[in-house]
């Protein structure tokens, strides 16, 4: 299963690698030292840095002759520090490489970097972060540096600095946003020790601390131990349940920028990176951790999107849907089947691109309205065509609408567990629950977003709201751009996108159903061009007009009736009301039963210390006395 | 054959009694003296550093040589492990000596408390480098009783009471010494640890060997703080002044405490199996036990005081484990890579407890609370203090690039190596909490409330405060190079070699 297609020794590559992830560390450490008041032109510093980046990920992806090059595994030292015997002892851990897989995401990361840091050059005046752009860049150069390095250390030293940027960027100037920030750098933090332990089992296990050459078989303890914490940091960092938890309150207090740029892009990149590099190349998986990836990706799924759809604070909602994606690419990569790869992939693509274009839209909301409450908004769409727009397209993708490009994704995942279904072990024949819980998970986004477009931009607008305006072009564009994106990759997913993209990574596989996207794209368009047609040649135009009403009675401009009540009906049935209740008590958040633990345990320790001197004298000689009986 | 060694005790005896004297006529002369006698120190023992490597040095007091190859007289020993702990004492010491000029501006007869502090560090570098037991119990003493003084040296019920406590506890410490000296004295008929060992290893009664070395485990136990003889350490250490907290938490108890356990019980003793068992599982109750402790404080510096008994913890841990596996005679190598972690986690926990210290006075010096509960919002207002205390709570939870990750990972890898899965589960549950907690200290002190930058009360420490600060945290990043092979190999290598090899030391003192 050890398929590193194209390892490269040459020196270009190596020169570029090194650049990519010198090159926006350097520019970041370098922003340090220019003053705050400089706002203006560290923005724009840091977007040239992430453009230039961006073309060197592009050149790197387009490359492919220099890819072939590499003989096979052949894989070497890509540092060259001219000092002697010092650098040539650690050119032994310093070991970077590239191959197909890391070569797509270098570049989407690449891409979502450029675009995000567009649009922070305006939105961050208002939202400001302390040096905001320094981190963003060390993110970027740190991001890049974990999915090139193929030693593991050199992996986990990138992987954890990429925590500290995470916690630098988020304000913390009241007490939740304090509170989201310190939840959200332990357990990222704590998957990052865990990770230590999988790392000295497997240099343990293999001796060899190349992801490149390992492949340990996981039926016996040690290797499936491993692979767990491994597998570990890799949910934390995606957000996956039950390591989901610091996601949808991160995504509340962060600013727009921050949110789109780390748990909807590059942190949901990297995790799904370190989930491929386990699934495909470093671990054999056994039957029964099949079984758990694919039990945690509906339990993501379903809980996740749950948890959204009551949710009223917008930025919350899109934080839990956030997690609830990553189990849609959890089932792809559980499959294992190469359809089920390039599906996981194809879709953790597709996230980033609509899930930070909803976040910037969020920002961009938030920031001409100051509301972060969906109750208190709505009417937008006449104001902020724009946005009202992207965000639409957005949403139809994330809730798997066809043409756009989240529906190619998720058909691509429904055939791969049909597939998967064909196979002989238990975990295989379960195959009708895992595709019922996704599809379900589905459905129910779409009712989420429903709620978030119809309260946000439709219905009426509220006085208060009678002077809001578009934001300005710098914002829009980049949300254009992700629009843009998302229909192309739906309407071109079969016949380019997947074939170019996904197919080199995954293998090649065929589709048991038919399905041609542009075909079907025309399909859609067809018949909206249709429906048009028919408005206009048949006299539709002479209907009544009549003021808005509900319940039989004009609506009074007091009277609101925001959008999220017509969901809280499924907070009274019966298990949805048991579940939400025990949510509501932090039942399900790792992070919190631990700290009430730990907590406890604190107690009980400081208890013991009363202060008073004879006790402590005391306790010397008891243990003086305990050590000697024990010892003698 | 370095010239240096007895100039490391010599120039701060002679420091602290000119201070005295002058001092009384000069209030500055204490403070200059102290900071450039710290400074040619740093300076000496750096260039050490830089020369001793394996070429360990002997100085012998009075130019006593060794009579038919058993030694005679008074030795002082520079090896691998003694230089890079004097580099400990001495660097921290330049860094507070700096920082307590404006601190201790508050506090009354600065002249006493320069002359204390040259005493401690004398008295440090005089356990560090002595070759013989009974020396290393009189540099002890010389330096415990300074730093009960320093412990008091507010003078206020708080600091009173905590001197007390830590002084009846000293004392007890005192005298388990002692008595093991005398112990060994009567047995050995020699107090020369190189000496011991040969006697020792000709043969020896075992309940009489296992009774002295628990003595002595327990007498340093309690000068190093493990559990169960830490009780001593959080009201000590959080009373003190704090640069003087920074150098007890930071360095005091490793060069009387962890250091000394460490040399008596590799070069002194035979490494036993059922000794590095007590050590390891002492090292583990005092990284599992302080962490749990330190969580619930809401005071800074007792916060800090108990994660220095879990993060000594993490250091035992490591030796005693390497120690497990010298005993049992197998993989020598991983035997040495524990060590490395040990050492190696010594060396940065000076760094980012000195620092964290640090950063606990300046927000004291600044608000006028220790009380994480009062502060908040001072990211604005103490930038540097933010900065620094940011890298130093990183170091100490083990978060990359810092160097406290490096030597939590060379720790938890070797333990997996050596077989020990649930200690490296546990070190890693523990550096779980201790991100928690610092998280905590970072939350409530700096995050939390709006920042307030006009604040007229709350504002940056004076300059020298902020220059060590920022050296230490500076430190804290370049540590982590230890980390890398090539530069390991230079720094940590000798003093894993004199440790593991005890011929090595002791063919040096006694000539053979």
């Amino acid at each position: 299963m050890n398929e590193f297609t194209g390892i490269v020794s040459g020196f270009s590559v190596c020169c570029m690698l090194q650049l990519l992830i010198g090159i926006p560390v350097a520019a970041g450490l370098l922003l340090f030292l220019v003053p705050e008041k400089y706002l203006n032109a560290k923005g724009i510093a840091a977007l040239l840095v992430n453009l230039a980046v961006f073309c060197l990920a592009l050149r790197l992806f387009f490359s492919s002759g220099l890819m072939s090059a590499g003989d096979g595994n052949a894989i070497s030292g890509c540092i060259r520090i001219s000092a002697g015997a010092v650098a040539s002892d650690a050119s032994r851990y310093i070991i970077f490489g590239i191959d197909n897989l890391s070569r797509l995401i270098v570049a989407a990361a690449g891409f979502f970097a450029f675009i995000i840091s567009l649009y922070s050059l305006v939105y961050n005046k208002i939202n400001k972060v302390r040096n905001f752009n320094s981190w963003f860049l060390i993110t970027v150069g740190c991001s890049f540096g974990a999915l090139l390095s193929d030693n593991l250390l050199l992996f986990l030293t990138f992987w954890g600095i990429l925590g500290i940027t995470l916690y630098m960027l988020i304000p913390g100037r009241n007490e939740e946003s304090s509170a989201a920030a310190k939840k959200t750098l332990i357990l990222i933090g704590a998957s990052d020790s865990i990770m230590i332990i999988g790392i000295a089992l497997l240099w343990w296990l293999t001796g060899s601390l190349s992801m490149n050459s390992i492949s340990v078989p996981t039926d016996n303890t040690p290797g499936a131990l491993a692979f767990l914490t491994l597998l570990a940091g890799s949910f934390t960092k995606a957000g996956a349940f039950p390591f989901h938890t610091w996601v949808p309150d991160y995504t509340k207090d962060a600013p727009a920028s921050s949110s789109s740029l780390l748990p909807a892009s590059l942190d949901k990149l990297l995790g799904i990176y370190l989930l491929a590099r386990l699934t495909r190349d470093m671990f054999i998986l056994s039957q029964w951790l099949t079984f758990l990836l694919l039990l945690t990706g509906v339990i993501t799924i379903t809980g996740a999107v749950m948890m959204a759809l009551i949710q009223h604070n917008y930025k919350k909602l899109l934080g839990y849907h956030a997690v609830s994606q990553v189990g849609y690419m959890i089932l792809g990569f559980g499959l294992g089947s190469p359809i089920g790869i390039a599906a996981g992939l194809f879709h953790m693509i597709n996230h980033a691109i609509y899930k930070s274009g909803l976040f910037l839209a969020a920002g961009s909301i938030e920031k001409q309205t100051g509301k972060e409450d969906i109750d208190d908004l709505g009417g937008l769409s006449g104001a902020m065509p724009v946005t009202f727009a992207a965000t639409l397209v957005f949403s139809m993708s994330i809730s798997g609408v066809p043409p756009f490009n989240g529906f190619a994704s998720k058909w691509m995942i429904y055939q791969g567990i049909i597939d998967f279904g064909n196979g002989p072990g238990f975990v295989n024949q379960l195959w009708i629950v895992w595709l019922g819980l996704a599809v379900l998970g589905s459905a129910l986004t779409l009712a989420s977003f429903i709620k978030l477009t119809g309260g946000i931009f439709l219905s009426r607008r509220k006085q208060e709201f009678s002077g809001i305006r578009e934001v300005p072009a710098l914002m829009w564009i980049p949300m254009a751009v992700l629009a843009l994106l998302c229909i192309t990759f739906g309407v071109l997913a079969t016949n380019l996108i997947v074939p170019k993209l996904f197919t080199p990574v995954s293998g090649d596989f065929v589709f048991t159903g038919f399905w041609d996207s542009t075909f079907v794209s025309i399909l859609v368009l067809i018949s909206i061009l249709l429906g048009i047609v028919i408005y206009l040649v048949s006299g539709l135009k002479r209907f009544r007009r009549e003021d808005s009403f509900i319940g039989g009675e004009r609506i009074q401009d007091q009277a609101a009736y925001p959008t999220p009540e017509y969901y809280k009906t499924i907070s009274e049935m019966d298990f949805p009301a048991w579940m939400y209740d025990k949510a509501g008590k932090k039942w399900f958040d790792i992070y919190d039963l631990s700290r009430r633990f730990v907590l406890w345990l604190s107690r009980q320790f400081s208890l013991a210390h009363d202060g008073v001197l004879s006790g402590y004298a005391l306790w010397v000689f008891a243990g003086l006395i305990i050590l000697l009986l024990v010892m003698i | 054959m370095n010239p240096l060694i007895p100039l490391f005790v010599m120039i701060p005896l002679a420091g602290a009694f000119l201070i005295m004297i002058t001092g009384r006529f000069a209030v500055w002369f204490g403070r200059y003296l102290t900071t450039l006698i710290l400074t040619v120190l740093a300076a000496f023992s750096i260039f050490s550093l830089a020369v001793t490597g394996e070429n360990t040095a002997v100085y012998k007091v009075g130019g006593w040589e060794p009579l038919n190859g058993i030694p005679i007289g008074i030795h002082m020993v520079m090896d691998g492990f003694s230089v890079i702990v004097l580099c400990i004492i001495n660097i921290v010491g330049v860094l507070a000596a700096l920082y307590s000029i404006p601190y201790i501006k508050r506090y009354t007869s600065e002249n006493y408390y320069y002359s204390l502090f040259c005493l401690m560090i004398g008295g440090m570098n005089g356990v560090v480098l002595s070759g013989d037991i009974f020396n290393i119990f009189v540099f002890l003493e010389v330096s415990a009783i300074s730093s009960y003084a320093l412990v008091a040296f507010g003078v206020e019920k708080n600091e009173l009471e905590a001197s007390f406590k830590y002084q009846v506890l000293g004392a007890l410490a005192s005298f388990l010494i002692l008595l093991g000296i005398a112990l060994i004295y009567w047995k050995t008929k020699t107090l020369n640890i190189a000496d011991i060992r040969e006697v020792f290893s000709t043969g020896y009664d075992r309940t009489y060997y296992l009774f002295v070395q628990i003595l002595l485990l327990g007498g340093f136990g309690l000068k190093a703080a493990m559990i169960p003889f830490h009780a001593w350490l959080p009201d000590a250490h959080s009373s003190a002044p704090s640069p003087i907290s920074a150098m007890l938490s930071g360095v005091f108890i490793k060069a009387v405490g962890i250091y000394v356990i460490i040399r008596l019980f590799f070069n002194m003793f035979i490494v036993t199996e059922n000794i590095s068992i007590l050590i390891t599982v002492m090292g583990t109750l005092s990284m599992a036990v302080g962490v749990f402790l330190a969580i619930g404080q809401w005071d800074i510096k007792r916060l800090l005081a108990y994660h220095s008994i879990s993060q000594m913890g993490y250091v035992i841990l490591s030796t005693g484990i390497g120690m497990i596996l010298i005993a049992r005679g197998k993989s020598p190598e991983i035997a040495a890579l524990a060590i490395a972690g040990g050492l190696f986690h010594l060396v940065n926990h000076a760094a980012f407890k000195g620092l964290l210290f640090f950063n606990a006075g300046a927000i004291e010096y600044s608000t006028g609370t220790r009380d994480l509960q009062e502060m908040g919002g001072l990211a604005g207002s103490m930038p540097a203090t933010h900065a620094t205390s940011f890298i130093a709570s990183m170091s100490i939870s083990g978060i990359p690039p810092f160097n406290g990750f490096f030597s939590k990972l060379i720790i938890i890898i070797a333990a997996i190596m050596a077989g020990f899965y649930l200690l490296a589960a546990l070190a890693v549950v523990v550096s779980i909490i201790t991100l928690a907690s610092f998280l905590k200290f970072q939350r409530y002190a700096f995050y939390n409330k709006p920042e307030n930058k006009d604040d007229k009360k709350n504002k940056e420490v004076p300059l020298p405060m902020v220059f060590s600060m920022v050296i230490m945290g500076i430190l804290c990043i370049l540590l982590s190079l230890l980390a890398f092979p090539g530069i390991r190999e230079t720094i940590l290598e000798p003093a894993i070699n004199i440790l593991t090899d005890p011929l090595k030391y002791s063919s040096l003192i006694t000539g053979s």
